[in-house]
């Protein structure tokens, strides 16, 4: 597998998850944003797993916001998964933009899952 | 080559051309030096996202619809490493680039955020340097020092005005 990969998980149904791997950056953000209209097909809901990702800018944050807007948008959950050991690379921007609370991030895949389920839950 | 007197020499120059597949190549070359200097990981960690973005505005708004050149040095001594972006366009004053989804705009907030002392240089027609130094040891966080205020606006783009709207996923923002 390429080491900037980028995958569509479509494992969970009604709730799909983009993954990402090792570094992104302006050089990698076009692919992300194919995956990203991609994953806006779902039908209650999108995660971005960021557990394998080592290095983020602002330009694939940039493309993260626009998909969280337009999956606001259109009624669909979101979420980004950080994993349980995250890269200083990935953290520490998503914290120093104050984007933590926003996107929201949370710890693993599962929890985002949950966080989704129950919200669609809440809604019906 | 001597700095205020002590010895700081380019250990790094490199020119790439102005594109989206050179960034990677700076951050590997950072990454080379750090690990000869044993740069603390976390330290490394805020170089390489500062570097990044200074690197990314050359690619993305320095020339336009033709591809110029990236120039990086990077001068490296006990104390600090010290790197130099530089172009020869327009340089960092964000403008309309290439017909690319438009950037955040986060690039100079993140580099300020990053970096223990950081300057930039120049301005339309004679090109722009970008210049970033890294201390071995901190004193103080510089994120602290000077934090990235805002939010994402409503154009796509950051907002400093914005005060961060905070959803439940799955909920709708109000």
């Amino acid at each position: 597998m390429d080491a900037r990969s980028i995958t569509v998980d479509d494992a969970h149904g009604d709730v799909l998850v983009i993954v990402i791997h090792g570094e992104q950056d302006i050089y990698t953000a076009p692919a992300l944003r194919e995956r990203l209209e991609q994953g806006l097909g779902a039908e209650s809901g999108l995660i971005i797993d960021l557990a394998a990702a080592t290095f983020l800018d602002s330009s694939i944050l940039g493309a993260l916001l626009e998909a969280r807007r337009r999956a606001h948008d259109s009624g669909l959950g979101f979420a980004v998964a950080l994993g349980e050991t995250p890269e200083p690379g990935v953290q520490r921007i998503l914290e120093i933009t104050g984007l933590v609370p926003v996107f929201p991030v949370v710890g693993s895949r599962d929890e985002a899952l949950d966080k989704i389920r129950a919200a669609t839950a809440a809604g019906a | 080559m001597t700095e205020n007197g002590s010895s700081v020499v380019p250990v790094v120059r490199l020119t790439l051309p102005a594109r989206p597949e050179g960034v990677g190549v700076v951050r590997q070359a950072l990454a080379g030096l750090a690990d000869a200097m044993a740069l603390d990981g976390a330290i490394l960690a805020d170089a390489k996202m500062a570097v990044t973005e200074a690197c990314s505005n050359v690619v993305m708004h320095a020339y336009g619809d033709t591809v110029g050149e990236l120039d990086v040095e990077m001068l490296a001594d006990e104390h600090a490493i010290t790197v130099i972006v530089r172009d020869r366009g327009s340089g960092i004053r964000p403008r309309a680039a290439r017909n690319e989804p438009s950037a955040l705009g986060l690039g100079l907030p993140l580099i300020a955020a990053l970096s223990d002392a950081f300057e930039v240089r120049g301005g339309p027609g004679t090109g722009t340097e970008v210049r970033m130094t890294f201390h071995h040891v901190r004193e103080g966080d510089p994120a602290a020092e000077r934090p990235i205020i805002g939010g994402p606006g409503e154009d796509g783009r950051w907002d400093p005005e914005a005060q961060p709207e905070v959803v439940e996923p799955g909920e709708q923002p109000a």
